[in-house]
């Protein structure tokens, strides 16, 4: 695992591409969370949230303000795992990473890795924006409770960076990947749930991206959305979430390991 | 100990049969070369056993053993094209190389300088030439100093002198021992280094074994003589003539052994017909490579 690494390290290490987008992405958790936070935290509205009885911004709620933001965010972590995983089979490095004698399965868990770099630097990175945010823009004194809310952003993340892995395999070209990713991502899936649920029911809920924005509402249209009832409980969402994850994860290695490259 | 047995390969591209029950041995130390015109299978045959291509039936072994990762690490392979990231220089990719080959990157330096590359590895791989990607492959291959390796094609887009560096460096891993398993369609890359032949035409192997087996090429003789319609009946009854034919002004006669110039000349002397020409031939391979693969059989 460790060599794997160092080989994935020397990949990137001197791809400028890569640097930026990753500046970017990691910028775009606190200043897409400190907007609405200064926004929100003016006087008028903060007295609007103190009469709901909690400020979002504030401890111990914040954990789940920014972990619903920052869900917006995800789409620039997906587009540079596409980019990453894409370029070798341009390049068809893919090939040649076997060929000098790396086995199938260990080409996977070399992206895998991937997935797990990227979605827990988003979450170290969200964790530390929503304890800056909480200590500036709130008055409570810093709290665990609600934090798991942050573990479903960060299931939400892997999830995401999951289908980028997924589609980039079996598309192999970058833009084409990347146009799927960005349309199922940020309106196809959306479209489809709001279909389902008017005509079908609560399983609209259940697509894949809306499993992890179902256990992440904004904290007070959340508890409005929750009184109507109209939902199935957390641990339902929860286990779709992991089981989408390892259904992604089972469908790349199925695709690696058994096709031509 | 055979470095590749393969049994029984067969491999389908949609509606194409790329390769079709092939099953040779490379021995250890042959220079073995895969012989075929272009879209016979070498290229489909090589992925297979580098694990990129999946045989549809079929199974190999590489150093007697199940193949695996372990094994193709200790074999320098270059399949079809020079395989690299473009946005990084050639000493960088060739980092990345040794990491996954397990070679220890000091090595890295003394193969740029056998591949001419040494004034220009830290350009981006993206800046080279045809000629200077190819050679960044080859340094590639030579990581290490590996006991096997596999090249496909490996004089592509390299100048003249580029093809005759190549060759000279193919010549010298060949007299260390190195075992080397060659694809190509230029037959004299083939003739000038190979002590092992397979031919493949439409994905079937046609023959396989050591070169002077495989591709016979007994020599044969051109003669001339006043009348040489009477010089070929004569030589029809020579024993071990296989055929006779007028070519122009001169007689070809093949047999079936190597013949012995002084001693037809003194039969021809005997039969009253005095030569006025002759010489000793050989066929050239490309003949014989083309008498192999036109066979309709």
């Amino acid at each position: 695992m460790k060599q794997l690494l160092y080989t994935e390290w020397l990949k990137v290490k001197n791809y400028r591409t890569f640097w930026i987008m990753l500046l970017v992405a990691v910028i775009m958790i606190p200043a897409g969370n400190y907007v609405p936070a200064d926004i929100m935290s003016s006087r008028e509205l903060n007295q609007a949230a103190k009469m709901l009885g909690q400020s979002p911004f504030g401890f111990p709620t914040v954990w789940q303000t920014v972990a619903n933001i920052s869900s917006y965010m995800t789409a620039l972590f997906g587009l540079m795992l596409i980019i990453l995983v894409t370029n070798e089979y341009t390049f068809r490095t893919s090939r040649q990473n076997i060929i000098d004698g790396w086995e199938r399965r260990q080409f996977v868990y070399a992206k895998l890795i991937w997935v797990l770099l990227l979605s827990v630097i988003a979450l170290v990175v969200a964790i530390l924006t929503a304890v800056v945010i909480g200590f500036a823009y709130g008055n409570n004194a810093i709290s665990l409770e609600g934090f798991s809310y942050l573990w479903y952003y960060w299931l939400q993340l892997v999830l995401a960076l999951s289908l980028a892995l997924l589609l980039a395999v079996l598309l192999k070209r970058a833009g084409f990947a990347m146009a799927i990713f960005l349309g199922y991502t940020m309106m196809l899936e959306q479209t489809l749930v709001l279909l389902l649920k008017r005509y079908v029911g609560p399983v609209g809920g259940l697509l894949p991206l809306q499993a992890g924005d179902e256990l992440l509402p904004f904290p007070l249209v959340g508890k409005m959305v929750a009184a109507s009832g109209d939902r199935y409980d957390d641990s339902i969402y929860l286990l779709f979430l992991v089981g989408y994850i390892a259904l992604v994860i089972y469908l790349v290695f199925r695709k690696v390991l058994k096709s031509d490259l | 100990m055979s470095i590749l047995s393969l049994q029984n390969i067969s491999k389908k591209f949609g509606a194409v049969q790329a390769l079709s029950g092939v099953s040779f041995d490379v021995p250890q130390g042959a220079v073995y070369g895969i012989l075929g015109p272009n879209g016979s299978g070498k290229t489909t045959l090589l992925g297979i056993v580098t694990d990129v291509l999946k045989a549809d039936t079929g199974s190999f072994m590489l150093f007697d053993q199940a193949a695996a990762a372990r094994q193709r690490r200790q074999i320098g392979t270059l399949l079809e094209t020079p395989n690299f990231y473009h946005y990084l220089s050639g000493y960088r990719n060739l980092e990345i190389a040794a990491a996954i080959k397990q070679r220890d990157k000091n090595d890295i330096a003394r193969v740029l300088e056998i591949c001419g590359l040494t004034a220009r590895q830290h350009a981006a791989f993206k800046t080279y030439s045809l000629g200077m990607k190819q050679r960044l492959a080859i340094a590639s291959v030579l990581l290490g100093d590996p006991e096997v390796l596999i090249l496909d094609e490996p004089t592509n887009g390299l100048d003249p002198a580029g093809i005759a560096e190549v060759r000279e460096l193919v010549r010298n891993l060949a007299g260390a021992g190195k075992t080397i398993i060659l694809a190509s369609h230029l037959l004299d890359e083939v003739e000038k280094v190979c002590t092992h032949v397979a031919i493949l035409r439409n994905g079937k192997l046609l023959r396989s074994g050591s070169v002077d087996v495989v591709i016979s090429r007994h020599d044969y003789l051109e003669l001339a003589a006043v009348n040489n319609e009477a010089l070929k009946s004569a030589l029809l009854a020579y024993p071990g003539c296989t055929s006779v034919q007028l070519n122009g002004n001169v007689v070809v006669a093949v047999f079936n052994a190597s013949p012995e110039p002084a001693q037809v000349n003194s039969y021809l002397a005997q039969q009253g017909i005095w030569l006025q020409h002759l010489q000793l031939r050989k066929k050239s391979l490309e003949k014989a490579f083309l008498e192999i693969t036109n066979d309709p059989a």
